[in-house]
């Protein structure tokens, strides 16, 4: 009792005493309950006076008052806030946080805690990307983000996945999220090893994407890359893939007895030309990286290599990737310098996916060399090949495979340097420079003896070079300036101001070379002074172009308010120009506001760790695709014979100085839920993007024959729900299960359109041209299969009998009628899902771990090309092989677009699953060992009959007899499954990890 | 101290870049400039130069490939048509419908077709705008007077736009003929057509260059435009356009392709003995090198490199028809003459063997063509003149193709063969018919129908009737982009023929407004009746 009141006395006077003179270091070490952490971050609270903890988890720091409170934070871990009140060593226990709410999140120009965030941000960190043999970041990322869809239909390895963050974000802009690397905006996700990544973090809505204004419209991803950490033991880790694929499902075709069965020319053999040209293939990458620090400086080397062979012949790739990522502190620490830097050097085999498509509709029956035809065939002209000759759209897939060559180099450079400058405490100021180069060198040759672009049937210009060449450079230059204050108790303040310049250069050059001496086996392409096509006039396709000095610039501020430590308030406004626009409207301003609210700070409920409700508003841009769509220009054309005079003509498209961005504006409503196992994610939200870049017909008599124009217009709303939920099943010490789910729905409908209402998305060649698949047409949903519904049954003639859909006992079926208000066309489905689920499963027992991935779509059709095309078993075409799936009709002997070509594509998959085992190795060298085996696509549940229900969420269009694919994808036309698709296939991974 | 030095240099270096406002940004990849080079005349094709070379080069857009113009007129009429082969050729059935005469406004060649004119008026208006001599003006004047002759005939009522980036109103059919007659009768100097033409006030020349409009193809063109005026106005005006085409026949220096009016064959195969060395006559006027025929009046040039646009070899070849010539590109197996109109030539028709590719085709070497996927057991490729249907499921090697522009060995699948706006053959049939309407006596258009029949190796015909001078007239014009006019001017454009139905509907002979030109013209532009 005496004691208790002499030290009540004493404390309020040593107290006082103490801010006067107080000093004291306060030292400890940091564990959690297997040892020691490291790198642990103390700060004194209210201050920028910190320190982090050294290998062995001891630190030592400073403090100038008895009633600072120290605050230990690490990524993972429950914060903990512990006052010093006199003690001199104070050891921590760090608790593991299932909700992570302390857990740092970056956003745009800075970083916040997932406590703090008011805006739908998922943050996703290298335990929970999916495992297998993975060729690019985003792949990591499938089906983990709710809202985020990422299809690489078919999965070419040499194909990027189309990404879309909650559904279509803009028509005429770039439809791709724009990339941070490190906080540098403008990257290639390419750019980067999926194994030097330490988490990606997607910004979802308007109101956290308009930090980054006119390139957010599509959402951000902000890639941060693994790091050493101060006072880190020197690592070295290994890891190595070891994968197969095989084709996971082709399209169904006759063999050739079943092909000469319905009517089909029997040429004499039965070739699976499938089995011909695809392969069970072989991958494996290698990653070597070596991390550590010192007390002020950390290091990260990593080195990567990938083999990787696509199931088609003679596609894959080979790519060398390192990076460096340093990072020291000077002047007192106030002064941090990070250098970061990766190279990327990619050689690929791209092949020719035409061979898959020819070989689903080349004669089955017809021998793969020339020598096996029975009748005489001339196979030396044809490289020793069987050709089908006087065909439409029929090439001997073998020969277009084995024969030609279609290969290119890319080399990526990136680097970085970053400055970060502590004036005050309060007062932190950032200069970021980086700089992008990305070279792209692609050739394609067919010699002489290719009947496939290669013109061998001709006696003259025979064999063909390619060159294409082009580099882009970007480079960007960001200050911004961050001051942080703490205004009151209830009150913390969090200012940033900036300025961002980025400037990109591209230019490109493009060769074509026909006409080599034949009968001669050698590579003309190294070789191109032999082509003939010089000798002669107008024969040389040559080609360029440069785009230089396309510069954004940019001014953003952004405000960060916390009051009471539970109400967040968040606002920023960028004012953006870009020189693709005119000089009327280059600035755009994009402002956003956001709040949100920790209710259990007020609720208390039990056993709930949060319960945030979140509101936010943004405006984003969109960037059209190509520099002066506002610009009028003009041909050349030339006179007489070529070279006797030139003058200009009108091109196709009119000027229009008045084009402006295109603008998305998002109302993001979520709801954060966590307690000690269970934690969900739920945003609602609405968006509107008006003012669409788009190419529109104008009337020809008005613009001097000019018939389109770029304007500004129309309305697209999209609203959407998405829900991510995850539970720890089971936590015990030997096992434990967490299962997670990520759902997704939205719908996109067309407000208003300038193009007013039309049909796009053209079948093709051979015979169906102008025949419109997709509806667009304002106030219905996007990407809507529109077309006539077929009774199910057939004339005399063979010819489908379509349905009078409306009844008025007049049938309208022409394509050219569709739009007409007694059309007999129907909606047929949908392009776009009505929702897809992710589920994730992830186990632990002892040693081992399963991780366990299904995937689905639900509610979208696919326009099944193959079967439109094939499936008719028509006489005058009958030396194409016939599509048979189960869906096929033999009575059917016309091929016209109807709903039996329209499939609904639902599916549910096991994406991936992989099993783990961790090996103690108590040893010097080797800390541990850890063996993985993945499985990725390795079964679907579909009705779809053709190789990948996946939806399609663009479209490219249709090519036939060796034309080339349209390379602007028209994103209205999602739900049509083209001919050039690549098989779909499955994949087995041996994984190996060594740590050092 | 320490601490200002460090704020200096934060903002001086907010100073250094915040300057980079600049959005400066010029286009490097694309003119946007108009401009006109005068080079130096190489020979050869000769042709315009100068500024009004852009406006001669518009015409070549559809007036010889798929798609457009061309295909509109041809398929349209009773020459020929696209066939449906199975799945092949459907398209939508835009090209049965034009067959059919149930074309319709969504018609994507249609809307080709217009903006092709526009195109070739706004290129014509922007030379207009700029300085050019009074001759050069007249030239550009009459080609824009051609454009809207063509827009007359297909659509009648379309805007007359004379100026670049105006709007004006929707002309009528008739408001649309009289501006084409006024320009025509205002750049040869003329009040109107009389029986004694003087065109001294003409700032047009006279030299015989098809590739440059002089007074003749600018009073041809008059001469046709009267031929059809009854349809486009209501008013005959045969006396004029007899008057009109007898100037031209009188004064102009042009002859009948005749014999010893010959040219190399170009598609003369080394190893096939009978392909004639030389192509005389008829033939002349429309093989690859007809450039300098001294048939033309006016023509469109045509080159396969530099001045591509005629694609017939491709149109109308079967896809094994590559190997006959040895053609760069497959051809497409398209275009199909139809059996009735073949049939109306004479068996020893020289226009019958040259305008058409019948029976066997022999590759390059001489050997016959397989066709994979023939129609029939025989695989040697072999052209039929009946077809056994329109659709769907048309033989591939059902009717015979369309030759008349001759094709060359290894041609590229643009063609080098000029092909004419107005030629002297067409001119006598032009008078020939206008005499015998405005005398009411069909016999006075026997003597030139003769001539014609002559250089065809034909006797003469004793007797003529409209109905026999329309056959005579389709005869020589065929492929030429007037069939369609004339089944019209003779009222047959309602007959039935082939798959094409009877009918009296006399709105089917204007063809509809394309609907984009509709959409886009947020109601300046209303659609002709009957559709």
């Amino acid at each position: 009792m005496k004691f208790k009141l002499l030290k009540s006395l004493i404390l309020p006077f040593a107290l006082l005493f103490g801010s006067f003179i107080y000093a004291q270091t306060v030292t400890g070490t940091v564990s959690d309950n297997s040892g020691p952490v490291p790198g642990v971050n103390i700060i004194v609270q209210g201050t920028t006076t910190g320190t982090q903890t050294d290998f062995d988890g001891n630190y030592s720091l400073d403090v100038d008052s008895d009633d600072a409170v120290l605050v230990f934070s690490f990524i993972g871990y429950a914060t903990q806030t512990i006052p010093v009140a006199g003690q001199s060593v104070i050891n921590v226990t760090l608790a593991e946080d299932a909700a992570q709410l302390d857990e740092v999140v970056v956003v745009g120009y800075g970083s916040t805690t997932r406590k703090e965030v008011t805006t739908a941000v998922t943050s996703v960190s290298t335990e929970e990307f999916n495992q297998g043999q993975i060729n690019e970041p985003t792949q990591l990322l499938q089906g983990k983000v709710a809202g985020l869809t990422a299809y690489n239909k078919g999965g070419d390895p040499n194909s990027n996945a189309t990404i879309r963050l909650r559904g279509i974000s803009t028509i005429g802009g770039s439809a791709e999220p724009l990339i941070i690397i490190d906080g540098n905006p403008g990257g290639a996700l390419n750019a980067v090893d999926p194994n030097d990544i330490e988490n990606i973090t997607v910004l979802k809505d308007g109101s956290a994407a308009a930090i980054y204004g006119t390139r957010g419209s599509s959402g951000v991803i902000l890639i941060t890359t693994k790091s050493g950490k101060t006072g880190q033991d020197a690592k070295i880790s290994y890891n190595g893939q070891f994968a197969s694929s095989m084709i996971a499902n082709q399209v169904e075709i006759m063999d050739a007895g079943q092909f000469i069965a319905a009517g089909g020319n029997d040429l004499g053999s039965d070739t699976d030309w499938i089995d011909e040209v695809t392969r069970s293939s072989f991958s494996q990458i290698h990653n070597i990286s070596a991390v550590g620090g010192t007390e002020k400086s950390t290091y990260r080397v990593s080195a990567n290599f990938r083999d990787t062979e696509g199931i088609l012949n003679n596609t894959g790739f080979e790519q060398f990737n390192f990076r460096t990522k340093l990072s020291t502190r000077l002047l007192d620490d106030k002064l941090k310098i990070t250098f970061n830097a990766g190279l990327t050097q990619r050689d690929s085999e791209f092949g020719f996916n035409e061979a898959l498509r020819y070989a689903v509709t080349y004669n089955p029956s017809a021998p793969v060399f020339g020598d096996d035809a029975i009748f005489p065939f001339n196979s030396e002209q044809y490289g020793g090949y069987f050709e089908t000759l006087g065909l439409f759209d029929s090439f001997n897939p073998v020969s277009i495979i084995e024969q030609n060559k279609n290969y290119g180099t890319r080399s990526i450079l990136q680097y970085s340097m970053d400055f970060r400058y502590s004036f005050t405490d309060d007062l932190v100021a950032n200069l970021n420079m980086s700089k992008q180069n990305i070279q792209n060198q692609n050739r394609t040759y067919y010699p002489t003896t290719s009947y496939f672009r290669g013109n061998a049937v001709s006696p003259v210009r025979r064999g063909r070079a390619d060159f294409n060449t082009d580099a882009s450079n970007v480079q960007t230059l960001e200050l911004f300036g961050t001051y942080s204050k703490q205004v009151s108790d209830k009150l913390d303040l969090k200012v940033t101001a900036g300025y961002s310049y980025q400037e990109n250069d591209f230019n490109n050059y493009s060769l074509v070379l026909a006409d080599f001496p034949p009968g001669v086996d050698f590579d003309f392409q190294d070789q191109i002074e032999a082509s003939q096509d010089l000798l002669e006039a107008g024969r040389v396709e040559a080609n360029s172009s440069r785009r230089d000095d396309d510069r954004i610039i940019a001014f953003f501020g952004r405000v960060n308010a916390t009051f009471d430590n539970a109400i967040y308030f968040n606002a920023s406004l960028r004012r953006e120009g870009s020189s693709r626009f005119g000089e009327e409207n280059q600035w755009g301003t994009f402002p956003a506001v956001a709040v949100g609210a920790d209710l259990n700070n007020y609720l208390n409920l039990e056993n709930v760790n949060l319960l945030k409700a979140r509101i936010g508003y943004g405006v984003t841009g969109s960037i059209p695709p190509e520099v002066g769509l506002f610009a009028r220009t003009y041909d050349v054309t030339n006179g007489a014979d070529g070279n006797s005079s030139s003058a200009t003509s009108d091109p196709l498209r009119a000027e229009n100085p008045d084009l402006k961005w295109e603008e998305k504006k998002e109302l993001n409503f979520g709801i954060e839920f966590a307690n000690d196992r269970f934690s969900a994610t739920m945003d609602i939200y609405t968006r509107t993007i008006d003012d669409f870049i788009s190419l529109i017909n104008v009337e020809a008599s008005e613009f001097g024959g000019a018939s389109t124009q770029y304007q500004n217009g129309g309305e697209l709303k999209t609203n959407g729900f998405e829900l991510t939920a995850n539970y720890d099943a089971v936590k015990t010490d030997k096992l434990t299960w967490n299962t997670g789910i990520v759902f997704s729905t939205y719908k996109t409908t067309l407000e208003k359109s300038t193009a007013g209402d039309q049909v796009i998305a053209n079948l093709g060649s051979p015979g169906q041209n102008s025949t419109n698949m997709i509806l667009v047409r304002e106030g219905e949903e996007v990407g809507q299969i529109w077309g006539p519904v077929w009774t199910g049954e057939v004339d005399g003639n063979g010819t489908p009998i379509l349905a009078d859909v409306n009844g008025d006992g007049n049938l309208v079926t022409d394509q050219g009628s569709a739009l007409n208000d007694d059309a007999d066309f129907e909606v047929l489905g949908k392009g776009l899902p009505d929702f897809e689920i992710g589920w994730t499963n992830q186990l632990t027992f002892g040693n081992w771990d399963v991780n366990a991935f299904f995937r689905g779509a639900f509610g979208h059709s696919l326009v099944n090309t193959f079967r439109a095309f094939y499936e008719p078993r028509i006489g005058s075409q009958a030396s194409y092989n016939f599509v048979n799936t189960e869906l096929a009709s033999a009575d059917i002997k016309t091929a016209q677009f109807s709903s039996h070509y329209v499939e609904k594509a639902d599916f549910f998959k096991l994406d991936n699953l992989s099993v783990g085992y961790n090996f103690d190795i108590d040893n010097s060298y080797i800390k541990n060992i850890r063996l993985s085996l993945s499985g990725q696509n390795l079964f679907t549940i579909t009705n779809y009959t053709g190789t990948d229900p996946e939806p399609a969420l663009q479209d490219f269009g249709a090519a036939s007899n060796g034309d080339f694919v349209s390379a602007t994808p028209n994103v209205l036309a999602p739900g049509i499954d083209r001919r050039n698709s690549y098989f779909s296939s499955t994949t087995i991974t041996l994984g190996l990890n060594v740590n050092f | 101290m320490n601490r200002l030095i460090k704020f200096a240099f934060f903002f001086s270096a907010v100073l250094i870049f915040s300057s980079c406002t600049d959005l400066e940004d010029t286009l490097e990849d694309a003119l946007v400039d108009q401009f006109s080079n005068d080079g130096v005349d190489t020979g050869g094709g000769g042709g315009a130069a100068g500024a009004t070379l852009a406006s001669y080069n518009k015409l070549r857009d559809g007036s010889a490939g798929h798609g457009s113009y061309f295909s509109t007129q041809f398929v349209s009429s009773d020459e020929g048509a696209i066939t449906q082969k199975g799945g092949d050729w459907f398209d939508g059935g835009i090209w049965l419908r034009m067959q059919r005469h149930t074309y319709l406004s969504a018609s994507g060649p249609l809307n080709d077709t217009w903006n092709n004119a526009y195109n070739g008026i706004g290129e014509c208006n922007t030379a207009l705008g700029g300085s050019l001599s009074a001759s050069e003006a007249a030239e550009v004047r009459v080609i824009r007077a051609f454009h809207y002759m063509r827009l007359l005939d297909l659509f009648g009522r379309v805007k007359i736009v004379t100026e670049a980036a105006t709007d004006p109103p929707q002309s009528s059919r008739l408001e649309v003929y009289n501006f084409v007659e006024s320009e025509l009768l205002d750049v040869l100097g003329l009040g109107s057509v009389t029986a004694a033409i003087d065109l001294s006030g003409s700032p047009l020349g006279t030299d015989a260059n098809a590739y440059q409009v002089n007074q003749f193809s600018a009073l041809g063109l008059l001469a046709k435009l009267y031929l059809n005026a009854e349809v486009y106005s209501g008013t005959a005006m045969w006396q004029e356009a007899e008057w009109a085409s007898q100037y031209v026949l009188d004064n102009g220096p042009y002859q009948l392709c005749g014999v010893g009016c010959s040219v190399p064959n170009l598609a003369k195969r080394p190893a096939v003995a009978s392909d004639p060395d030389e192509l005389e006559g008829y033939r002349a006027i429309f093989a690859p090198n007809n450039e300098g025929n001294p048939e033309m009046i006016w023509a469109i040039l045509y080159d396969e490199s530099g001045a591509g646009g005629m694609n017939f070899a491709q149109m109308t070849g079967h896809y094994g028809s590559q190997l006959t010539w040895a053609l760069q590109d497959q051809p497409w197996n398209g275009y199909v003459a139809l059996e009735e109109f073949y049939n109306m030539y004479d068996n020893n028709d020289i226009r019958k063997e040259h305008n058409f590719l019948a029976g066997p085709q022999l590759d390059y070497d001489g050997a016959p063509v397989i066709d994979y996927a023939s129609d029939d057991d025989d695989l040697a490729l072999s052209f039929n003149p009946s077809i056994n249907e329109l659709e769907p499921n048309a033989q591939r090697e059902g009717g015979v193709r369309l030759g008349k522009f001759s094709f060359k060995i290894f041609q590229r699948p643009d063609m080098d063969n000029d092909y004419p706006i107005l030629r002297l053959g067409q001119m006598h049939l032009i008078h020939a018919e206008a005499a015998a309407r405005n005398a009411g006596d069909w016999s006075l258009a026997l003597p030139e129908v003769n001539v014609l029949r002559d250089r065809a190796g034909l006797g003469p015909l004793m007797n003529m009737t409209a109905d026999i001078f329309h056959d005579e007239r389709g005869k020589e014009m065929f492929m030429e982009s007037t069939r369609r006019t004339d089944q019209i001017r003779f009222g047959k454009w309602g007959d039935a023929w082939w798959e094409k139905a009877a009918d009296s509907d006399p709105n089917l002979e204007l063809m509809p407004i394309p609907q984009p030109q509709i959409d886009a013209s947020e109601g300046s532009l209303t659609q002709n009746p009957g559709y």
